[in-house]
């Protein structure tokens, strides 16, 4: 390269070098993709404490030389496993919590049996979470914990908080959970009441397949699937990005059946009738009403949710009782929110600024 | 510049797809396959079940009556083990968290 050789042809030989050399590569990696294994997930060192049905309560080993006095109870989804909360090392938000010193608890609802498909929405808020609630505040020695719901679990923690009012919940903090069904377009449109026989499903299926879960979420954005593989194959020659793309893909193709009598219940009195957000969700003869949560509350929505959209979780917090409540609104789809590569500068610190102060 | 053609027609086609997707007839059409759906697993699990009857073997709706007896019994057990936990707690003064060495709950946020 001499003097005068202008500097754009520079930079044009670097471009065609680098993507000549990535073109070699995405054919070697191609093949190591086609013959390896997904990467193992859900590793951080954790014992199970309590396990009822395919309910698992587990407790994750201290990674701090000291704690937070109250402990943190994660809540997980119906519809999807757990480990997205505890991906890989270096991207795993339990992790993120142990090395800031939390004393962490994760409710993992396990894959549903088929005798599992009479549970209800009661079952779980006036049950096994109060279960798992109590037997967290048993082992750690505490009266009081924090609770952490992401998605569903988001949902079910605040009904829980809204028929516990009395205690012992000490702080509650959602991410990207739905209160206003009305916000769920697509998913009321497939479930109108005119075309969708939800109890002929139910009857006949018992739980829902987790097939049928799994096509109404890639429904939500149909060219997604195609797009995503042009990109894989774009960036083949990038391990960090493969190994992203494997683990996110296989956990939303790693679905749970959904509940039978659970699914009915969402289905008539959440899409159809949109009962929490009216305040007329009645659980066991108990209404179920917000405003009765007084505890410090954080909600923390995805700007890009396809899932839950922002017009389906942005009235929680004021349907919330607590003095002391905010939510925000950060870059992010549904799941990187939680669990993506960015998530460590986003969410995670936010959560921690926040939770730190109220677990004293 | 073809990768952010790759994710203009990608957001372009949700929007189209979406759009197509929230319409009232495909809402019906929707219904009618989930109907298909079920009516085939349903005759799919009669004809099975009078297969395996014919055999003398359990069908699904005895393994499924099996299960739940079995949720019942775990749930009473469940309910007798939390019973007797309590029981054991009371008598020990519940000092089960101390038992096991864990870190020092002590931990102050750094602004404090």
């Amino acid at each position: 390269m001499t003097a005068s050789t202008p500097a754009g042809d520079v930079s044009i030989e670097a471009r065609v070098r680098s993507e000549v050399e990535r073109a070699l590569l995405r054919n070697v990696k191609g093949l190591e993709y086609l013959s390896t294994g997904d990467p193992a997930m859900g590793l951080t060192p954790k014992d199970a404490i309590y396990s009822r049905g395919t309910l698992k309560l587990y407790h994750y080993r201290p990674l701090a030389d000291e704690v937070y006095r109250v402990p943190v109870l994660l809540v997980m989804s119906l519809v999807s496993k757990a480990y997205i909360l505890d991906l890989t090392p270096g991207q795993s938000f339990v992790e993120f919590l142990l090395t800031q010193g939390y004393d962490v608890y994760m409710i993992d609802w396990g894959v549903p049996r088929p005798e599992d498909r009479r549970l209800r929405l009661e079952d779980y808020t006036l049950d096994f979470i109060p279960d798992c609630a109590r037997r967290v505040l048993a082992d750690s020695g505490e009266p009081d914990l924090s609770m952490i719901g992401y998605c569903m679990g988001g949902m079910l923690a605040v009904i829980y908080a809204a028929l516990h009012a009395g205690g012992p919940l000490k702080n509650l903090a959602c991410f990207t959970t739905p209160v206003n069904y009305d916000g769920m377009t697509l998913f009321r449109r497939w479930t109108d009441r005119r075309y969708f026989d939800v109890d002929r499903i139910v009857d006949t299926l018992g739980n829902v397949p987790p097939e049928l879960i799994y096509a109404s979420f890639e429904a939500l954005r149909p060219a997604a699937r195609a797009a995503s593989q042009i990109r894989l194959w774009d960036n083949m020659w990038n391990d960090d990005f493969v190994r992203s793309y494997r683990m996110f893909d296989r956990w939303a193709a790693d679905q749970v059946p959904f509940p039978g009598e659970c699914f009915r219940q969402t289905t008539k009195e959440l899409l159809w009738e949109n009962r929490l957000y009216r305040n007329e969700l009645v659980l066991a003869g108990r209404r179920v009403e917000l405003a009765r949560i007084t505890v410090p509350f954080l909600h923390v929505m995805a700007e890009h949710d396809h899932i839950v959209p922002y017009e389906s979780a942005k009235d929680l917090l004021a349907m919330v009782g607590s003095a002391d409540k905010r939510d925000l609104v950060l870059k992010g789809g549904h799941v990187s929110l939680v669990a993506g590569p960015h998530a460590s500068r986003r969410l995670w610190p936010q959560l921690d600024g926040w939770l730190s102060e109220r677990s004293v | 510049m073809w990768r952010e053609w790759v994710g203009q027609s990608e957001r372009q086609w949700n929007a189209f797809l979406n759009q197509t997707m929230a319409s009232d007839q495909y809402g019906q059409s929707l219904g009618r396959f989930m109907e298909l759906y079920v009516t085939m697993q349903k005759g799919m699990s009669e004809a099975m079940g009078r297969t395996l009857t014919a055999l003398n073997l359990p069908t699904r709706t005895d393994i499924l009556a099996l299960g739940d007896r079995l949720a019942a019994i775990e749930e009473r057990l469940a309910t007798i083990e939390t019973r007797l936990e309590r029981l054991a707690g009371a008598e020990a003064g519940d000092g089960s968290a101390a038992a096991v060495s864990r870190p020092p709950r002590t931990k102050r946020p750094a602004t404090a």
